[in-house]
């Protein structure tokens, strides 16, 4: 069942239709039971009154609109009849109520003996008539339950959507909750049933966010902590090149290592910088073009370093931002372009406007990747065996989800398709425009 | 005209609208689009016009034969489907699962064709009666509306049942259904003589007669008949076999073939 007011509304209006009609049903059937006893009354009162007016004078008509008919016989003589132009007797003369086929219909008969004067009276009545009669008025009584239902199904769904409005609400908060509001929800209005619920989800929010801020400051402390003992470790780097020779396998292996190190550090940095806490009060207009130009200069020796040729290309575009922010943006994506592009490949940049939205493409001519990657790459420490020999390239896994974090502080949307290069891959990322 | 007019109207709505329940409850349960029903409704609506609008003519054929007969031929053909749906339902062929969305939709087109012309028929016919329209209108709302409700509590019934039980309910279930269709085309078959009279098995009348509601819930549900003949039962067991032998031999192979690719590995 998708939506419990849907199942409520409809079990309900089920049930009260259901119960409702089988019982009027069942006041069909008694009360045509009831009906033909009071139209059976109404034979044997109409032959006893026939039998007191009649004292040899024949009674012209009861009723003229009368569904009745009736004879009166004294031995094989009809003295009167009403209702039937035959001469013979609707029914056998045996006194008492029953049933007869006569003149082309059926007919409930009542025979009776008149001591007194010896006659016989025969009243009847067309069965198909007291059908009728006894059928109009009981589908009367009957069509108003018929034409409530409608009505009773505009109550109980108005009173269920009533009944649920504080689970809509619950649900509609939790709904529009930005990522990192972790704030209580609260309702105007706490119903009994939704106390645990709103008591549960309250707590649970303070514990994660009690959980993420230790995990956010642990990382932040550590990684600040780990800049000191770094920088000094450079030092001594620095200071032990001069002492042996550069080529020395050992050492540069070692200062290899140093520089991973400090990059991962740098990266986690970033990562909780990016955050929305660190983020949301910095935003101001930004032209997107020109901060991918400055980006490009400032990575010009990583690109020189491995022959790469990186081009820029669109027009000057106006975006809500945070500069630092999307400078770490810029010089991770290049930075990836960079490091996935072999020596002497191509990246290219472009910044176009499209009605209202503003797109920063990052295309390399690397080897590309495979579409049923694309989700993998933005988690956390997640690094793709994209080397013709299955080998991962040298980095953190840190540097897309720090682009997904910075584009959904943004609300920008991140795309990856082909780059226009031969192989490689297109990193596009979608803001909305603002007005020049 | 009333008591008639809930006693038609209630049979044939209760028929379908169980008919659909326990499709629309399988279809959820193999998580197919349920698209299908809205197709099979439309399809159900424009069969059951035509229908009505030609039955006349259709009665004149075959010797005067030709309305039980292609009304014999409708239910045989819902047997047929509902052996594919039980067959097709269990297999784990993706083809399979592909098409039963088009064999449901069929199978609750050519159901509602069937009961939709018997309704259009006898409304249509009333109107002629001015004196009888408002209690036959007034009993066919109320045949109508426990039909409809019942299709409902069955359907949010079979969905609150443990989910490894639904699926089976609902395949005993169309495995009756189809014992249901194969009984009555047998007595349709009987009543133009293209099948042979057979004695009656039993009369349960006096216990539970077919003209209440019970008896009414119970010929749509599981077919009751209260004077069933010896061939309708033997077609009734032939038609639930069908059905659920059908059912058993999918999920076999489904088994037999989940086996294999462990095996593989």
């Amino acid at each position: 069942m998708r939506s419990i007011r849907l199942f409520l509304i409809a079990a309900t209006l089920a049930v009260l239709t259901l119960f409702n009609f089988v019982a009027a049903l069942q006041g069909y059937s008694s009360s045509l039971k009831e009906a033909n006893k009071l139209f059976d009354q109404h034979l044997r009162q109409t032959a006893e009154l026939i039998a007191r007016l009649y004292a040899g004078h024949p009674i012209k008509s009861l009723d003229d609109e009368s569904t009745l008919a009736y004879q009166v016989w004294r031995g094989q003589e009809l003295l009167a009849s009403f209702g039937i132009e035959h001469t013979q007797p609707i029914t056998d003369f045996y006194p008492g109520f029953g049933h007869a086929n006569f003149d082309g219909y059926r007919w409930r008969t009542l025979v009776y003996y008149d001591q007194d004067h010896r006659n016989w009276i025969i009243t009847a009545e067309r069965t198909d008539l007291r059908y009728q009669l006894a059928e109009s008025v009981i589908s009367h009584a009957i069509l108003p339950i018929l034409l409530s239902i409608p009505l009773a199904g505009l109550l109980i769904w108005l009173i269920i959507s009533h009944g649920l409005k504080p689970l809509r609400m619950l649900s509609q908060q939790l709904k529009n909750k930005q990522a990192d509001d972790l704030s209580p929800v609260v309702l105007p209005e706490l119903k009994s049933e939704l106390q645990q619920v709103s008591q549960s989800i309250n707590a649970l929010m303070s514990r994660l966010e009690v959980a993420l801020n230790r995990e956010k400051h642990f990382t932040a402390d550590a990684a600040h902590e780990l800049r000191t003992p770094i920088s000094a470790l450079k030092i001594q780097l620095h200071n032990l090149e001069e002492d042996i020779s550069p080529d020395n396998e050992a050492f540069q292996q070692l200062r290899a290592g140093v520089d991973r190190i400090q990059h991962l550090v740098e990266q986690l940095l970033s990562l909780y910088r990016s955050t929305p806490e660190q983020l949301a009060h910095n935003f101001c207009r930004i032209n997107l073009h020109q901060l991918a130009q400055e980006v490009i200069a400032e990575l010009h020796d990583k690109f020189e370093g491995k022959q790469q040729i990186a081009e820029l290309a669109g027009q000057p575009c106006m975006i809500e931002g945070d500069p630092f922010a999307l400078t770490t943006l810029l010089q991770n994506l290049l930075s990836n372009a960079s490091k996935y592009t072999p020596a002497g490949g191509h990246i290219l940049v472009t910044v176009n406007a499209e009605e209202n939205t503003v797109y920063l493409k990052v295309e390399d001519s690397g080897p590309g990747i495979a579409p049923e990657d694309y989700d993998k790459i933005f988690k956390r420490f997640q690094r793709l065996n994209n080397k013709p020999d299955g080998s991962t390239t040298p980095g953190c896994g840190l540097g897309l989800t720090i682009v997904r974090n910075i584009a959904d502080l943004h609300r920008a949307r991140i795309e990856i398709e082909r780059s226009c290069f031969e192989s490689g891959t297109a990193f596009i990322v979608i803001f909305t425009r603002t007005e020049d | 005209m009333f008591l008639n007019s809930v006693v038609l109207i209630l049979q044939e709505i209760l028929e379908a609208a169980l008919l659909i329940s326990i499709l629309l409850v399988l279809s959820r349960q193999l998580q197919l689009s349920a698209r299908w029903f809205a197709t099979g409704m439309i399809l159900g609506g424009i069969g059951a016009f035509i229908l009505s609008v030609n039955l006349a003519t259709i009665s004149e054929w075959l010797d005067y034969a030709g309305q039980e007969i292609l009304i014999a031929g409708i239910m045989i053909a819902v047997l047929g489907l509902l052996t594919l749906i039980g067959l097709y339902s269990t297999s784990a062929l993706w083809a399979s699962r592909h098409s039963l969305p088009y064999l449901m939709s069929i199978c609750v087109a050519l159901a509602l064709s069937r009961e939709g012309a018997e309704i259009v028929i006898y409304l249509g016919g009333i109107l002629n009666h001015q004196e009888s329209v408002q209690p036959t209108f007034t009993g066919a709302g109320i045949g109508a509306g426990i039909g409809l409700s019942a299709g409902v509590l069955l359907y949010f019934g079979l969905l609150s049942l443990p989910a490894r039980w639904i699926f089976c309910t609902c395949i005993l279930l169309l495995a009756l259904i189809g014992g249901t269709m194969a009984s009555q085309a047998t007595l349709l078959l009987t009543q133009v003589d293209w099948v042979a009279y057979s004695p009656v098995l039993w009369d349960s009348s006096i216990w539970l007669p077919e003209d209440s509601i019970p008896g009414h819930l119970l010929y749509a549900l599981v077919g009751y008949e209260a004077t069933p003949s010896l061939f309708q039962a033997i077609a009734y067991g032939i038609g639930f076999l069908l059905v659920s032998i059908s059912a058993t031999l999918g999920y076999l192979n489904h088994f037999r073939s989940r086996r294999k690719n462990t095996g593989e590995k």
